[in-house]
């Protein structure tokens, strides 16, 4: 148990995290981690209504969430991790050291981002930057339902995965 | 910000009628957004200079990009997105008020109308032909079900969205969303637990009833195993796969 | 089926598969609707909801959650009803092969309904100029032109799959060498699972929740043994 997925999601909290990977994986407790949103009480309000009453939300700025991790990890219950952008999982990933796997749910489209999934549109920088991660340690894979197949890194950048 | 105007019935009906095809561009680079700007435009026109002048212009612009929600849910975006606009908020704080009500929409719809009232509504139709009702009957105890909650919904939506503008936050606390997914979800069970065999020995037919207890038997725990599964196989897609395997052999060997 | 038959069926499953997503979404488009209305417009209702309430079955596993991919029901579900409305009676092969026949219309329908988002990207990204400058025949061209494609899209699958499926439903209604109970009871079964672990995997999270199973489950048993 504890922390069953660490994601990448733009959305942060919405239906795919709440009911897609919440409800067959029995999520009990979700950590929002956004240094803008924890400091934001009507935000956090908002972000609170979306999940279930019995469903616990941490909201952490990236500080709070290094000093906090171990906790998670080690919790009985399950439970995900969301940031709402690479650089946020980047930061975390190298100053806790210990998350093992992220997971690409949504990054949607921008100016000076290319389409790379129909959920995944990437610039050059956001690349490196998933590229940075991979080398740290972490494996970095693509999936944004549970039913979907996972693709890797290598998938996702070669636009194999765009089909 | 200036006072806020009435929403005519007329714009009231145009948004409402627009909402039913608010996705209708759905893709994946502004997702919703198009649909919310196409929806949110009668009440636009009610801004100072009318259809085409600068204000109207702006907002039409800004409505109109990237934004992601449950499609009823949305109601609830438009009604407070369009009172922002006709109050003359500040356009920046209009744009990360957008942003934020994305997630939460889109999760609370997701519970309450996907994952709770809809399976509810189809298991109220299997019921009606588990039971022995007719094609006219089953058919409507699942759309009538449905489009009760689905239209008071979104327009419930447009109504609060609009009365509470930036505070619609406070709408989604509402019981229907806090604890009405849990007694829906409860309902469902119920109803799962008596339309599911009802609807399988109808289906069957006049049979014998070891032939019916084992059927039930391997539905339950089938089912049971294939929970366990967290919803990382899609099972539908495996019985195709044997069900094409099953008619192969059916129709060759005749 | 003659081709006025398939151009017929394509509208309504045009229409069917219209209500998915574009317009006016209410579910119109579920199996248990679209098949017992198709098959019930050429005059076999019944052998449509027999088939509606088989494929709700598999659909009930497949919520439109979030922005994922999804079967796409309507045209699929307009393909199979009008397959088991063809004759006046149904043989326990042809169901068989009327649920392959919704089930791969509408995987292949999801994948459809996927191009025709990407379509709408590309028109959006084209007229994107014009949005941000608040032009508002832009933003509704870009709605009409959205879902009259889909309407397009549905049409051409329900017609496809027609055109695919008719002969090997022919085929099954006449050369089937399973024994007819055999292949209920498979069919049921295989309906019957996917259905009971779906709402057990979307219900479960809610407390209690299996006793009011186990209450609902034995109300119908009671029913089943007075009946």
């Amino acid at each position: 148990m504890g922390l069953e997925l660490y994601r990448i999601d733009d959305r942060l909290i919405h239906g795919q995290v709440v009911v897609g990977w919440g409800q067959p994986l029995d999520v009990q407790f979700i950590v929002l981690v956004d240094d803008e949103v924890a400091s934001s009480d009507w935000e956090q309000e908002l972000y609170r209504m979306g999940v279930p009453p019995e469903m616990d939300v941490h909201f952490d700025s990236v500080d709070d969430a290094v000093m906090h991790l171990a906790k998670y990890q080690d919790d009985s219950r399950a439970g995900i991790l969301l940031t709402g952008d690479i650089d946020t999982m980047v930061r975390l990933v190298t100053a806790s050291g210990r998350v093992p796997t992220v997971n690409l749910g949504g990054i949607h489209h921008r100016p000076g981002r290319t389409q790379r999934l129909r959920y995944l549109f990437l610039s050059r920088d956001e690349e490196e930057q998933l590229k940075a991660l991979a080398t740290a340690g972490a494996e970095v894979t693509a999936q944004d339902v549970p039913a979907a197949r996972a693709l890797t890194l290598n998938e996702v950048l070669s636009g194999e995965g765009n089909r | 910000m200036t006072a806020t105007p009435q929403l005519p019935w007329r714009t009231r009906a145009a948004i409402f009628v627009r909402f039913l095809a608010i996705q209708g561009s759905w893709n994946y680079e502004t997702l919703v957004g198009n649909g919310i700007g196409f929806t949110i435009e009668p009440a636009l026109r009610l801004l100072p200079g009318g259809i085409g002048g600068s204000a109207y212009r702006a907002a039409l612009a800004r409505q109109s990009q990237y934004f992601n929600a449950h499609p009823y849910m949305a109601s609830f975006a438009v009604g407070a997105l369009a009172r922002a606009e006709l109050e003359g908020v500040d356009p920046g704080k209009i744009e990360r008020f957008r942003t934020a009500l994305c997630g939460p929409l889109g999760a609370t719809g997701d519970r309450l109308v996907w994952a709770a009232w809809l399976p509810l509504s189809v298991l109220c139709g299997i019921l009606a032909f588990g039971i022995g009702a007719g094609a006219g009957r089953s058919v409507l105890a699942f759309l009538v079900t449905y489009n009760v909650g689905h239209l008071a919904l979104r327009f419930w939506g447009l109504k609060v969205g609009y009365a509470e503008g930036l505070h619609v936050a406070k709408a989604l606390g509402h019981p229907v969303f806090r604890v009405g997914p849990q007694w829906l979800a409860r309902a469902g069970s119920l109803l799962a637990g008596l339309a599911i065999p009802l609807a399988i020995a109808r289906g069957l037919g006049p049979v014998d009833p070891m032939v019916l207890g084992g059927l039930l038997v391997t539905a339950g725990l089938g089912g049971l195993g294939l929970a366990r599964l967290h919803g990382r196989f899609e099972v539908w897609k495996w019985s195709l796969g044997v069900l094409s395997l099953v008619a192969l052999a059916a129709m060759v060997r005749a | 089926m003659t081709p006025a038959d398939i151009g017929v069926v394509a509208i309504i499953g045009g229409v069917l598969g219209l209500d998915v997503v574009s317009f006016p979404q209410a579910m119109l488009s579920r199996p248990i609707v679209a098949c017992t209305v198709t098959a019930g417009f050429m005059g076999a209702g019944f052998q449509g909801l027999l088939l509606g309430v088989i494929v709700e079955a598999f659909a009930l596993e497949t919520l439109p959650v979030g922005a994922s991919r999804y079967p796409e029901w309507g045209s699929s579900s307009a393909v199979g009803g009008a397959l088991v409305a063809t004759s006046a009676s149904v043989t326990d092969g042809g169901m068989l092969m009327a649920v392959i026949a919704t089930l791969a219309t509408a995987w292949v329908g999801g994948w459809s309904m996927v191009q025709v988002r990407r379509l709408n990207a590309y028109w959006a990204g084209q007229r994107h100029d014009a949005v941000a400058d608040g032009n508002r025949q832009v933003v509704t061209a870009l709605q009409v032109a959205g879902m009259s494609a889909d309407l397009v899209r549905g049409m051409l699958m329900t017609a496809a799959g027609l055109i695919i499926f008719s002969p090997l439903y022919a085929l099954a209604m006449t050369r089937w060498s399973l024994d007819s109970s055999l292949t209920r009871w498979l069919l049921i079964a295989i309906a019957g699972t996917t259905a009971a672990g779906a709402v057990y995997t979307v219900f479960h999270t809610t407390a209690q929740t299996r006793w009011y199973f186990v209450a609902g489950l034995l109300a119908a048993l009671v029913m089943l043994v007075v009946r």
